[in-house]
């Protein structure tokens, strides 16, 4: 491996069909500045370049770039005049929950104006009859469920960083969790949207019940990272607590034999709420930063939590922990009691954390295959390891074939920045080869937008694009994002930083 | 003049594109059409198919189907995708020129009962399809009346469900992947064959419930589940609505059952129930999981009723989600938040029978005897505004032809969403031809 040192440009090979422009954004100046201030008071805007570094990024480290201004609406009111504001001076912006994403949605890319939904976070109803709730987009996953959970509910969708990122986060990503396996990703859980639109018109769309009217716009909205408009309240499903669980830690010799486990666990008829694998590199890190007491001699372990009626749960542990040990487990072991479950799930969603140990950066990929392919997909990821010389780690859904394999390295050193992107490319392509997907639950981003090409058809693209023009016919909304198109290059090995003074 | 619909997007003339259409569905397109096509796949409409479309072509793959839509937007000729042309029908208010039936694309591409996926091209019936997948003790959980005729195409676009929504969800919930031919006759993709999948715009979602009216969907994947080891229904009569919708929030509160039933009397009747209400509550899983919930049925609801097991649970959940409401002269589904939904069915008036999702807040009800136009309107009017007053919506299900123009099928959504339709509609279908003027707001 040669040790360029050169920027590489992921410039768009997308041009061909549509009206495809490359769009002229304004920026942001004194008077429109004043009006923003106007509206939002001195506490709702943020200017000054000290305090804009801190949203230089999201969980996606690899790229950075500090917007010229931010804002920070407290009303659905307040959002729609800034945004009709914007819209008049044609000025782009790119919203923002709590900065947890981890494939630089919130990264902007000709967009001058950022807007943090985080002051928007009042839970607006609970209404535990109709098992649902209206929350405003900044409010932070976990509070919702915190605040039904006495009552028995819970709100399902639980990304690991679920204590910080938001419901509007959360609807712009489609983001998932360990628990998804089975309830499902957040598309699954949204009834109703009020959505800004780019302009500042304000809609409605969806209705509190199971059923949509017209066309299923919220179903579109979920998902669009961000490039429809502005999310300020949403309509959530709640789920019954189950009657119980038990939660098992397998342990295995190698990564291969715990993913040939996972598809016979399955295959058994008996559907896990929670399936989720972490190899040795993670075991490693993760004990060192918790100390749960997971076996460091293991290749890997996996963490199946089975729930449902007590009746029939030590059964179905006892077949699976049967199943487990047939396709080589070395050992098998039930959470004693809460606290010990509390620790395993602590662990796992923490694993991320964890990794910050092991090396000054790292960019976690977010690749899906038919379950049935996770032991060649993880052969394929140990030998980029080797080939790109990258210590890589892997803490993911197994249960749903949905990798995150940790690629660790240090920004201080370009080659290896270099090398991290291009082996995170390799895996996505492979991934694609198995007949996957680039992303489960983290989105395209800017991370991934270059891959797009490898999953969709000229003619997919352009009509993707025709839907985002539905919604945002100037691209004004998280402009750059999704669909790759000229003029949203994006540098890597040379990270975007504006000049911060 | 042709009872040939006319497609013209709004706002265009459509006086013009009538005439075009006059001229187009002559022996002049019969000859288009074969070339397509090839010989004998065109043909005329059968009796149940006459509501839907003037002329049925039967496309073979789907190329065919890319050349015939482009042939249509050249033309101007409107066209809808059909299974069994049952939702067509309803909706449509005159026929729309060509019916595109998915017969012959009905083929598993895919399946593989370790990932739990399959794919399968859009005409396959939902009853075929799990025949296909029994042998590995896996399904397709969505389920509409009558699964042996509703094609997967029917299932996703015209939004059908059953019972079994309440533990399984929709196809919404589990359709993870989609082609079909949009504008220009070009062959798209959204999603893929992964359980868990957000790259790119859920296209998924959108061509749920949209009735053809966005493009032809030619291929469908869906994640599919494991069929229980065991299913039981416990089945309790109510003297009162009321006290069945009361018991069945107590059992859905205490247990993760499969599905939660409310029938109405003349429904109720064909269970053999002796009083007017009848709650049928399913529940499944291995047999120390089935015991555990009839004991807990027994003892929330106390001595009525009866608890039926095995092949009996069966047929009785077979004649469940076998309701036929869309032979009904005038049948519609209400949606409502769950517990409003016994309110709501009252609200509809006491000349309805009613099937209720009590667990799901959704039931289809109908009129047994056929209405005066004056009597459905009135009556439609009414079960709107129950439907409404609730925060709900309400869609026909069926309507006999004399009373149908009268009535609207759709409810119309709020005017900043149907804007964003009339956008979605434009910008997917340009030229009109897809299924025209028959869906939310004359879309």
């Amino acid at each position: 491996m040669t040790a360029k040192d050169q920027p590489q440009k992921r410039c768009s090979w997308y041009s061909a069909g549509l009206n495809a422009r490359a769009i002229e954004m304004s920026s942001i100046d004194r008077k429109l500045l004043d009006e923003l201030r106007e509206i939002l008071g001195d506490g709702g805007i943020v200017s000054r370049a000290t305090e804009l570094k801190v949203y230089e990024c999201d969980g996606w480290t690899v790229e950075k770039s500090i917007p010229d201004v931010l804002l920070l609406p407290r009303s659905t009111s307040q959002l729609s005049a800034i945004l009709a504001a914007l819209h008049r001076r044609g000025v782009a912006f790119v919203p923002r929950g709590a900065g947890t994403g981890l494939s630089g949605g919130c990264l902007p890319l000709n967009a001058p104006a950022m807007i943090c939904t985080s002051k928007m976070n009042r839970i607006v109803e609970i209404d535990l009859d109709n098992r649902r709730v209206v929350a405003e987009s900044g409010v932070v996953n976990l509070h919702i469920t915190n605040a039904v959970k006495a009552k028995g509910f819970f709100y399902a969708p639980d990304p690991s960083s679920q204590v910080a990122c938001t419901i509007g986060g959360n609807i712009a990503e489609n983001s998932g969790g360990p628990h998804t396996l089975k309830y499902g990703v957040t598309t699954n859980h949204v009834l109703a949207l009020e959505l800004v639109l780019p302009e500042g018109d304000v809609v409605e769309l969806g209705d509190p019940t199971e059923e949509r009217c017209g066309y299923d716009l919220v179903g579109a909205v979920v998902g669009a990272e961000g490039t429809t408009g502005i999310v300020t309240r949403a309509t959530l499903k709640l789920m019954r607590e189950p009657e119980n669980h038990r939660t098992l830690l397998a342990t295995f010799p190698d990564a291969d034999t715990a993913t040939h486990a996972v598809s016979k666990i399955i295959a058994s008829g008996i559907v896990p709420a929670a399936l989720e694998m972490m190899d040795q590199l993670i075991i490693q890190a993760v004990e060192q930063a918790f100390n749960v007491g997971l076996p460091l001699d293991a290749g890997a372990v996996l963490i199946i939590e089975l729930e449902g009626l007590e009746a029939g749960l030590t059964s179905h542990a006892d077949e699976v922990t049967k199943t487990a040990l047939a396709a080589g487990a070395s050992s098998i072991r039930l959470a004693r009691d809460e606290a010990e479950r509390a620790l395993l799930w602590k662990a796992r969603k923490r694993a991320f954390g964890a990794v910050g140990r092991l090396a000054p950066n790292y960019a976690t990929q977010d690749g899906v295959v038919p379950r049935t392919c996770l032991p060649r997909i993880l052969r394929v990821i140990a030998d980029v390891s080797r080939r790109y010389d990258l210590r890589i780690g892997n803490v993911f859904h197994a249960g749903d074939g949905n990798l995150h394999p940790i690629i660790l390295y240090d920004e201080r050193e370009p080659d290896q920045v270099r090398r991290a992107i291009e082996a995170g490319r390799e895996i996505l392509k492979a991934c694609i080869e198995m007949g996957g997907s680039l992303t489960g639950e983290h989105g395209i981003g800017v991370e991934k937008i270059g891959e797009m090409a490898l999953m969709f058809s000229p003619d997919d693209l352009r009509v993707m694009t025709e839907l985002r023009h539905v919604f945002d016919p100037l691209e004004r909304s998280n402009p750059g994002k999704v669909i790759p198109q000229p003029g949203t290059c994006v540098e890597v090995a040379a990270p975007r930083r504006q000049v911060p003074i | 003049m042709r009872r040939g619909c006319r497609a013209a997007p709004p706002g265009t003339d459509l006086v013009a594109a009538t005439e075009i259409v006059a001229v187009t569905t002559s022996s002049n397109l019969a000859n288009r059409l074969d070339s397509i096509v090839g010989t004998g796949h065109v043909r005329a409409p059968t009796n149940s198919e006459a509501r839907a479309a003037d002329t049925i072509v039967e496309p073979g793959s789907v190329e065919e189907i890319c050349e015939l839509v482009r042939m249509c937007e050249a033309d101007r000729i409107a066209l809808a995708p059909m299974g069994a042309a049952r939702s067509l029908a309803v909706i449509r208010p005159s026929p729309v020129a060509l019916g595109i039936s998915m017969a012959r694309l009905a083929r598993i591409v895919a399946y593989e009962p370790d990932d739990m996926t399959i794919v399968a091209e859009s005409g396959i019936t939902v009853g075929a399809l799990n025949t296909a997948m029994g042998s590995a003790r896996q399904r397709l959980p969505v389920d509409p009346c009558n699964p042996s005729v509703t094609t997967l195409g029917s299932l996703v676009c015209a939004a059908h469900s059953g019972p079994l929504r309440l533990s399984e969800g929709t196809s919404r919930d589990l359709l993870i992947g989609v082609r079909f031919v949009g504008h220009g006759g070009n062959l798209v993709h959204g999603g893929g064959r992964v359980v868990k999948n957000v790259a790119g715009y859920d296209l998924m979602k959108l061509m749920g419930g949209s009735f053809g009216t966005l493009g032809i969907v030619t291929e469908v994947t869906f994640k599919v589940r494991p069929v229980p080891a065991e299913y039981w229904v416990a089945v309790i009569p109510c003297a009162r609505a009321a006290d069945a919708f009361a018991a069945a929030r107590i059992v859905n509160d205490a247990l993760p059952l499969s599905n939660l039933d409310i029938l109405s009397p003349s429904f109720a009747r064909r269970f053999n129930s002796t009083l007017q209400f009848l709650l049928l509550a399913g529940f499944s899983g291995s047999p120390l999981e089935i015991g555990y919930q009839a004991e807990r049925i027994r003892d929330l609801v106390g001595p009525r009723g009866e608890i039926l097991d095995d092949e009996a649970a069966l047929r009785s959940y077979g004649l469940l989600r076998d309701l036929d409401f869309r032979s009904a002269p005038l049948a519609a589904q209400i949606a409502v938040p769950l517990a409003h939904l016994g309110r709501a069915l009252e609200a509809c008036g006491d000349d309805i029978e009613f099937r209720a999702h009590a667990g799901s807040g959704v039931a289809q009800i109908l009129l047994a005897d056929e209405p005066s136009a004056e009597r459905a309107v009135k009556t439609v009017a009414r079960w709107r505004e129950a439907a409404h007053s609730a925060r709900g919506t309400l869609r026909l299900l069926a309507a006999t032809p004399a009373i149908r123009d009268s009535l609207e099928v759709f409810d119309t959504p709020n005017a900043g969403a149907l804007s964003l339709m009339r956008r979605l509609k434009a910008a997917f279908d340009p030229a009109g031809i897809f299924n025209p003027g028959c869906f939310v707001g004359g879309i």
